[in-house]
C-alpha cells in the first residue's frame, strides 16, 4: 500500500511543476492584460483587427496551397514508379527538417529583390531596377507553401501506404470504376491523414514568425504585431493580442478536430499497400522523371544558394551574376571571432539544457501515466501536449510578463534578462515533442520486460538504465532530436526574451542581415542547417 | 512439516467482489508445484504476489523461515519465466542470461562468462551467447528464458504458463526437458497452467485454484482419485456426474449426494444403468461412447473401439465410483 501513495504524490508534484511552466504564465499574462485600456485599444484599432484577420486567412490559404502541392506529389510517389522515385521521394521531404528561419533567408537570397534570380534577370534584360519585390502576403504564402506542403506530402503518403490493396479490389469487384473507388473508398479512408496534415499546417502558419517578419514589409500578421507591440514597450497590449491569437488557435484546432473522424485505417490494422505501378509509355515516363528531378532541384535551390552566398566575402559581390570570389572567410570569422562564436555556444547549450530537462520530465510523465496509472494521468498528458496547441509567441509573451516580477510567494521570479529565461521558453516548446515520443514508446513497452529485470535482481535505477531507456530509445531519440533542432533554430521566443549576452544564432543572423553581412548570415544558416540535419539523422536511426 | 517455501494466507483484494485468497500452501525444498485453474481463477495473481510484482493485502510469504513479503521484487531472489518470455530484445542471448549476474557486486568477468555458458549448457544451448534473441525459434527462446531465470541461482523458480507459446508437438517434449532441468538444479518451483496434462506431467504436486480460492492440493493421483469436490472432479480429468436414480442403478445402493465416475471406470455389461449409444469418437487405442441413459443423463464411456455401435442398446456398470 505504500508505493501507490508515493507515486500519486509524485504525480501531484509533476502536475504542479508542469502547470507552473505551461499554464501559470498564460494566466498571469491574461490577468495583466485584462486591464481595460489595452483591451479598449485592441478593440478599437483597425490595424489590430486587420492583423488578426491576416493571420487567419494566411493560415487557411497556406493549408489550401500546401495541400494542392503535397497531395498530388504523394499520389505520384506512392502509386507510380519511375527512375529515381526513392531518392526524390526522400529529398522532397527535406524542407520540413530545417529551421524555418534558415529556409526564409535562403529564399531571400534566391528569390528576393537582390537575390540570385532577380539579379540574373536584371543583368540579362538590362533592367534599371530589380524585376520584382518579394514582399507582402504573396511572398509569405510562397514561403509557407514551399515549406509546409511537406506535411500533406508525408501524411498522405503514410495514409496511402496503410491502404489495403484488397479493399480497392473489393470495390472494383463490387462494380465501382476507378473514379468511384477514389471518391467512395480512398478519400474517406484518407480523411484522417488529410485533416491531420491540415491541422499541422494551420497551426504552423498561425504561429509562423520568420516569414512574415522578413517578407511582410508593411503587412502585419498577429505574430509580428505582437512582437512589434512588445518592442514598443506596450506589454499589456501585446498580451491582449497574444490572448486573441491563442483563442484563434484553440478555436481552429477544435473545428478541425471535429472534421477528423476516427482513424479507421489504424483500427483495421495493416494491410498490403498497392504496389507502385511502373509508367509504361515512354514519353510520359520521361516527362515524369524530368519533372520530378526539376522539382527536386527547384526545392533544393534555396539551400544551395545559401551555401553559395556563405562563401562570398563581405562586399565582394556587387553587380555580377555570379560571385567573383569564393572562399571560406565567413566561416573563419564565425569560428575565430569571439563575438560570433558566442551565439553558437549559447544556442547549443540552451538547446541541450532544455532538451535534457524536457526528456527527464517526459520520462517521469510516461512512468507515472503508463506504468503507475496515477489518478492525475489525464492532467499530465494534457499539460505535456498543451504547448503544441498554442503559437510560440503566446508563451514567449506570457513568460516575459510572468518572470519580470519578483514575487516569490506567487512563484514569480525575475528571470527575464538572465540566462535562464530562454532555456525555460525552449523547454515549454519541447515538452509536446519529447512527451509524445516517450509516451507512445512507453505504451508499446511490454511491462514484463521491466518485471523480468526486477526478478533478476535489478533495482529501479538499473532497470531504468539497462532496460527501460534502451527500449524507449527510438521514441526518445526522435522526440529529443526534434526538440533540440527546434530550440536551436528558434526565433519566436528568442526575439522576445534574448539579451545581448544570451543571444542565440537566430538573433545573430537577423543582426548580420541588418548590417548587410549576408555572407556571415548565410554561413550561420549553413551551420544551423548542418547541425540540424546531423542531429535529426542521429535521432531517426533505428 | 514446514516447507521451504511457505505461503501463509496471502490475499489480494482487487475490488469489493473480486478477491484472490487467502491462500495457504507449503512447498517442500526441491518440489515442483503446479497452480492449476481456469483462466481468470487468480493463479497468475498468486504467482505475481510471490514474485513481488503485486502488493498483497494480507498474509506472509516465507522462504526458509525468512519473511520476504516486504521485500521488493529485485531483493527476493525469486527467478521468473514469463509467459511471453520477456527476453530483452536489445541484448543478445549471453547478455540476457548474464543480466542477473552483473551488478551483484561479485562479478569478475571470467566468472560471469563461465556462469553464462553453464546456464546455457544446462538448457542445451551451449555456444548461443552471441545470437540475437529474434533469431531464435520459440522453443529456443523459452529455454533462454529458463537459463536466464536460473543463472543468478535464485531460491525459488516461478513460471507463468511456460509452455503456452509453443506449438503442441513441441510442448510435450519441452515439458519433459523442463522437468529434467528443474530436477537437476533441484530448485523449488511453482508454475501456473490451465492444462491438466501439463500439471500432471510437470508437477510433483498440484494446487487447484478456482475463483481466487484454493480448492484442493495434493499429488496428481490424489486429485484424480479423491477429488475434494465437484469442481476438482470435473476440472481434473474427465468425469461423469450422476445423481438420484441413475446413481442408484450404477452403484446398487443409494448415495447421499452425487457420484463421480471417470469414463474409463465405466464398462458395458449385462446389467446396470440402461441406455442407448448416441455417439462414438474413435481415438485409436480406444473410443469414447456417448450414452444417453433411460433416465435422461448423458455420459461418456471409454472402452475398446469395437465394444459397441451407435444406436446399440447397452447396460453400463461402474468399476469405481467417487461419492461426493
Amino acid at each position: 500500500m505504500r508505493r501507490p501513495r508515493r507515486s500519486e504524490l509524485a504525480a501531484a508534484g509533476l502536475v504542479l511543476l508542469l502547470a507552473w511552466l505551461v499554464v501559470y504564465p498564460i494566466l498571469i499574462g491574461a490577468l495583466d492584460a485584462a486591464d481595460g485600456t489595452a483591451l479598449r485599444a485592441f478593440l478599437t484599432r483597425r490595424n489590430e483587427w486587420a492583423a488578426l484577420w491576416a493571420s487567419i486567412w494566411i493560415s487557411l490559404a497556406s493549408v489550401v496551397l500546401a495541400g494542392a502541392i503535397g497531395i498530388p506529389l504523394a499520389f505520384l510517389f506512392e502509386w507510380f514508379d519511375f527512375p529515381g522515385r526513392k531518392t526524390l521521394g526522400a529529398l522532397i521531404a527535406l524542407p520540413v527538417v530545417l529551421p524555418p528561419l534558415v529556409g526564409v533567408i535562403a529564399f531571400l537570397f534566391l528569390y528576393g529583390e537582390s537575390g540570385f534570380i532577380a539579379r540574373a534577370l536584371q543583368v540579362a534584360l538590362r533592367l534599371e531596377q530589380a524585376p520584382w519585390r518579394l514582399q507582402g502576403p504573396s511572398a509569405i504564402l510562397l514561403v509557407h507553401a514551399y515549406s509546409m506542403y511537406v506535411y500533406f506530402y508525408l501524411f498522405t503518403r503514410a495514409g496511402l501506404a496503410k491502404l489495403d490493396v484488397s479493399m480497392l479490389e473489393a470495390a472494383q469487384a463490387l462494380g465501382a470504376d476507378r473514379r468511384a473507388t477514389f471518391r467512395r473508398v480512398i478519400v474517406p479512408l484518407l480523411r484522417p491523414s488529410l485533416v491531420g496534415a491540415a491541422i499541422l499546417t494551420f497551426m504552423t502558419s498561425l504561429g509562423s514568425f520568420s516569414a512574415p517578419y522578413i517578407f511582410g514589409g508593411g503587412f502585419r500578421v498577429m505574430t509580428t504585431q505582437i512582437v512589434a507591440s512588445k518592442l514598443n514597450g506596450d506589454l499589456p497590449l501585446a498580451m491582449v493580442e497574444t490572448v486573441a491569437l491563442a483563442l484563434v488557435a484553440v478555436i481552429g484546432l477544435v473545428i478541425l478536430r471535429r472534421t477528423e473522424g476516427e482513424d479507421i485505417l489504424v483500427a483495421l490494422g495493416k494491410g498490403i499497400a498497392p504496389r507502385p505501378r511502373p509508367i509504361r509509355r515512354r514519353g510520359i515516363r520521361l516527362l515524369t522523371t524530368g519533372a520530378g528531378w526539376t522539382l527536386a532541384v527547384v526545392l533544393l535551390l534555396p539551400h544551395l544558394t545559401l551555401l553559395l552566398v556563405s562563401l562570398v566575402p563581405y562586399g565582394a559581390w556587387t553587380t555580377e551574376i555570379l560571385p567573383p570570389v569564393l572562399n571560406l572567410t565567413n566561416y573563419r570569422r564565425l569560428f575565430s571571432e569571439a563575438e560570433r562564436l558566442r551565439p553558437m555556444i549559447n544556442s547549443l547549450w540552451m538547446a541541450a539544457a532544455s532538451t535534457t530537462v524536457a526528456v527527464v520530465l517526459a520520462l517521469a510523465g510516461g512512468y507515472l501515466v503508463v506504468r503507475r496509472r496515477v489518478a492525475l494521468r489525464r492532467a499530465i498528458e494534457t499539460l505535456l501536449a498543451l504547448p503544441w496547441a498554442l503559437p510560440g509567441t503566446v508563451f514567449a509573451i506570457a513568460l516575459a510578463i510572468t518572470f519580470s516580477v519578483s514575487a516569490p510567494l506567487q512563484l514569480r521570479f525575475v528571470l527575464v534578462g538572465t540566462a535562464l529565461i530562454l532555456p525555460l521558453a525552449y523547454l515549454v516548446r519541447a515538452l509536446p515533442l519529447t512527451g509524445r515520443g516517450i509516451l507512445a514508446s512507453y505504451r508499446q513497452l511490454d511491462p514484463s520486460l521491466e518485471e523480468a529485470a526486477a526478478s533478476l535482481g535489478a533495482g529501479r535505477w538499473r532497470t531504468l538504465a539497462r532496460v527501460t531507456i534502451p527500449q524507449l530509445r527510438p521514441g526518445l531519440a526522435a522526440g529529443a532530436s526534434l526538440a533540440f533542432v527546434a530550440a536551436l533554430g528558434d526565433i519566436v521566443a528568442s526575439i522576445v526574451l534574448y539579451t545581448y549576452e544570451t543571444r542565440p544564432v537566430s538573433i545573430e543572423i537577423l543582426s548580420s542581415l541588418r548590417l548587410a553581412e549576408t555572407g556571415v548570415a548565410a554561413a550561420f544558416g549553413v551551420v544551423l542547417m548542418l547541425v540540424s540535419a546531423v542531429v535529426l539523422a542521429v535521432g531517426a536511426r533505428r | 512439516m514446514t516447507g521451504f517455501l511457505r505461503i501463509d494466507g496471502i490475499e489480494k483484494r482487487w475490488s469489493h467482489d473480486v478477491t484472490v485468497g487467502p491462500i495457504t500452501l507449503d512447498i517442500a525444498r526441491g518440489d515442483i508445484l503446479a497452480l492449476l485453474g481456469p483462466s481468470g481463477s487468480g493463479k497468475t495473481t498468486i504467482l505475481r504476489l510471490l514474485a513481488g510484482f503485486e502488493a498483497g493485502d494480507g498474509g506472509r510469504i516465507l522462504v526458509a523461515n525468512e519473511d520476504v513479503s516486504g521485500l521488493p521484487p529485485h531483493r527476493r531472489r525469486f527467478g521468473m519465466v514469463f509467459q511471453h518470455y520477456a527476453l530483452f530484445p536489445h541484448l543478445d542471448v549471453g547478455e540476457n542470461v548474464g543480466f542477473g549476474l552483473q551488478g551483484r557486486g561479485k562479478g569478475d568477468e571470467g566468472r560471469v562468462r563461465q556462469q553464462i555458458s553453464e546456464a546455457l549448457a544446462l538448457v542445451d544451448l551451449a555456444g548461443f551467447e552471441r545470437r540475437k534473441v529474434h533469431e531464435l525459434s520459440g522453443g529456443q527462446q523459452q529455454r533462454v528464458a529458463v537459463a536466464r531465470a536460473l543463472a543468478p541461482e535464485p531460491r525459488v523458480l516461478l513460471l507463468d504458463e511456460p509452455l503456452s507459446n509453443l506449438d503442441p508437438a513441441l510442448r510435450e517434449r519441452t515439458r519433459r526437458e523442463l522437468r529434467q532441468v528443474i530436477k537437476r538444479v533441484g530448485i523449488t518451483t511453482l508454475f501456473v497452467t490451465h492444462e491438466q496434462d501439463e500439471a500432471f506431467d510437470l508437477g510433483d504436486r498440484i494446487a487447484v485454484i478456482n475463483q481466487g480460492r484454493l480448492e484442493q492440493s495434493g499429488a496428481p493421483e490424489e486429485l484424480y482419485e479423491k477429488p475434494a469436490n465437484l469442481f476438482v472432479a470435473t476440472f481434473v480429468g474427465r468425469a461423469n456426474v450422476f445423481r438420484g436414480e441413475a446413481a442408484r442403478a450404477l452403484c446398487g445402493s443409494a448415495p447421499r449426494g452425487a457420484i463421480v465416475v471417470r469414463p474409463e471406470r465405466l464398462r458395458f455389461a449385462d446389467g446396470g444403468l440402461p441406455g442407448v449409444v448416441r455417439e462414438r469418437r474413435y481415438t485409436g487405442p480406444a473410443a469414447f461412447f456417448t450414452v444417453e441413459a433411460d433416465t435422461g443423463d448423458r455420459f461418456e464411456v471409454l472402452a475398446e473401439p469395437d465394444a459397441a455401435q451407435v444406436g446399440d442398446r447397452v447396460f453400463v456398470q461402474a468399476a469405481r465410483a467417487i461419492s461426493l
